[in-house]
């Protein structure tokens, strides 16, 4: 019973993670409507990041999330005046095609640049508090996972926030309602849409700066997260902020629950045979509004 | 003009072999033998994708069951790989087929990630299924054949021939699937397809069932892969998860569809003419200096479909190409 219950309370803290990770997917996917199958790359590209400028100049990887955040922002920008705008107003099979083309691309430029090897942060603060615990209740929480689930939680609620509460998040919200009309009051959808492009790049990204002191770093690693957020983001409703919470909470306990009673290469199977039953029996998501 | 395009490349596919073989390289044959094999999964996704227009991201399930169903037919009960072939095609077919059902409740995006979680679920069912070998998979042995013909006859080529009897068995293969895509495209059940492609609701507004018509193809996607599994089974003579199950089984075909023409019958023929001898020439012409195995085939992949996806989304084949190599003044 107690290995139940902190295997849930450890999924918990796996799905605060998971949640900055899937965010940024709903501002693209499900907020502005657009496909990006690289989103994992993103997330890749902010390990790397992470890990970069913790090996060559000594950056704790927790600081090195405001640099990060702002490279990918600009990238994530960039990605959408120069690629996606092209292929936005076409079949919405072109923009899979085009963001697998960007999987493929930045996926392998790493390969090129850094090879495949399996890379490991192993002198961050995270790392170093180590075999930290807290004992509550019978339960125990490693110290790095806690904090970095508070740090995800914090995250989260800023940009919760931001897209619920301010101006600027209203007019992202009114683009994605209707683009003519909110043009007619003076929203420029195209900015927006750039917007949006970079908000989620530099969220995962800064995901991945997180993940490094839990995950190893190499080139492939994205597509494991890329699948998850889907899986996510639908789950939670489509362009829900919230639901993307509740969703990503969820799927980080299936997976913790499943790996206490299956070998480990089940975990995410019980996470899709999840978005599976929901996608039929609740199709608008767990929190997702018509 | 593209009859005369058909037979040179007719001839060319079936001459392709031959100074290979007379010169002893028979490293090209199975870069040949590669192609067809994508090319062939090509023309099958097409149908669930370009035709159907339903976006299929787990086809490779079904190249997997294909591969597993023939070699545990070969190995427990000595079958060989031709008369395992229907049996294989006709189980993928029918598991895509209850699988597929529930998921056409889904549409668009949701569809494609619920093929995603097929895969997803397929692949901790293969790496601890004991019946099937697990993680180790199963093992074809080679049994000795006297003959070009018993080898043709039991698809286990060894020896020197081994690159060109796969390559003819993989040639077989293809025109068959071509012929009868080719088939496909023209009967009732083609356009049924790219009528649910266009618009479903008119297409049910017309009677057709949209449902039915999108397992069916998907089915026929299924079937085309499992063959191509059967074939790669014994041409690798091992099956295993991580093998079978790759994504790539997916990507690749898809790219290949999508850089010659989706919906296209030749589309992907001529992408995977394109796209998949260029990871071979990269590697070769690399070596082994400093950039080997750094993914710059990958790169060049990552860059042609981008570039299509940005200015030429219906692919290479709806370039005006009459236009171009016809002489005097255009016609419409």
């Amino acid at each position: 019973m107690t290995e139940l219950a902190q295997a849930v309370v450890n999924g918990l803290q796996m799905g605060f993670l998971y949640a900055l990770v899937a965010v940024g997917l709903t501002i693209i996917w499900g907020l502005m409507e657009m496909i990006n199958f690289a989103h994992g790359e993103f997330l890749m590209l902010g390990m790397f990041g992470a890990w970069w400028l913790g090996a060559a100049f000594g950056l704790e990887p927790l600081l090195a999330i405001v640099p990060i955040a702002l490279v990918m922002y600009a990238f994530g920008v960039l990605v959408y005046r120069h690629l996606m705008r092209r292929v936005q107003g076409g079949d919405p099979f072109t923009q899979i095609f085009a963001t697998i083309g960007l999987l493929f691309l930045l996926q392998n430029a790493v390969v090129a640049g850094f090879t495949s090897d399996y890379r490991f942060v192993n002198d961050s603060l995270l790392v170093r508090l180590g075999g930290a615990k807290l004992a509550l209740l019978g339960l125990t929480f490693a110290m790095p996972l806690l904090l970095a689930a508070g740090l995800a939680l914090l995250l989260f609620l800023a940009l919760y926030l931001l897209i619920e509460r301010t101006e600027f998040g209203l007019a992202l919200q009114a683009t994605s309602e209707d683009r003519d009309a909110a043009r007619l009051v003076g929203i420029r959808p195209q900015r927006m849409f750039a917007v949006a492009w970079g908000l989620g790049a530099a969220l995962v990204a800064v995901a991945g700066a997180i993940l490094v002191n839990f995950f190893s770093v190499y080139p492939q690693v994205g597509l494991q997260f890329t699948v998850l957020a889907y899986a996510i983001v639908a789950l939670g409703g489509f362009g829900s902020i919230l639901g993307t919470l509740l969703a990503a909470l969820l799927v980080g306990v299936i997976q913790s629950v499943t790996v206490v009673y299956l070998p480990p290469a089940f975990k995410d199977a019980f996470v899709f045979a999840s978005y599976l039953l929901i996608g039929l029996v609740r199709p608008q998501g767990l929190s997702g509004r018509f | 003009m593209a009859r005369i395009a058909l037979v040179i490349g007719a001839i060319a596919a079936i001459v392709y072999p031959i100074p290979l073989q007379l010169q002893g390289t028979t490293y090209y044959q199975t870069v040949g033998f590669l192609v067809l094999v994508n090319a062939m999964l090509g023309v099958g996704w097409n149908v669930i994708g370009g035709w159907a227009g339903q976006f299929d991201f787990g086809p490779q399930v079904f190249f997997a069951v294909g591969a597993y169903t023939s070699a545990l037919l070969y190995v427990k009960l000595g079958v060989d790989a031709w008369l395992g072939l229907p049996v294989a095609v006709a189980a993928a077919a029918l598991i895509c087929a209850v699988l597929t059902y529930p998921l056409t409740r889904l549409r668009g995006h949701y569809f494609a990630i619920s093929t995603v979680a097929i895969w997803m679920i397929a692949q901790p069912i293969g790496a601890t299924w004991e019946y099937i070998g697990a993680a180790q998979g199963l093992f074809i042995p080679v049994k000795p054949r006297t003959g070009v013909l018993a080898s043709a006859l039991s698809l286990q080529f060894s020896g020197p021939t081994k690159a060109m009897g796969y390559y003819y068995a993989a040639l077989v293969l293809f025109a068959f699937t071509l012929a009868l895509m080719a088939v496909v495209e023209r009967s009732k059940l083609g356009y049924y397809f790219r009528a649910i492609r266009d618009d479903q609701e008119a297409a049910e507004g017309i009677g057709i069932d949209s449902r039915l018509y999108k397992v069916i193809a998907r089915s026929i996607t299924a079937a085309v892969f499992a063959a191509a599994g059967v074939l790669y089974a014994f041409w690798a003579l091992s099956v295993f998860p991580e093998q079978v199950l790759e994504l790539n089984w997916s990507t690749l075909p898809i790219m290949a569809t999508v850089v010659g023409g989706i919906g296209r019958l030749w589309g992907p023929v001529l992408g995977a003419v394109i796209l998949i001898p260029i990871s071979q020439i990269m590697s070769t012409t690399l070596g082994t200096g400093p950039l080997a195995g750094r993914g710059i085939d990958l790169i060049v992949y990552g860059l042609i479909i981008i570039v299509i996806a940005a200015f030429r989304p219906t692919g290479l084949l709806s370039l005006p190409w009459s236009r171009w190599f016809r002489p005097g003044p255009a016609t419409a």
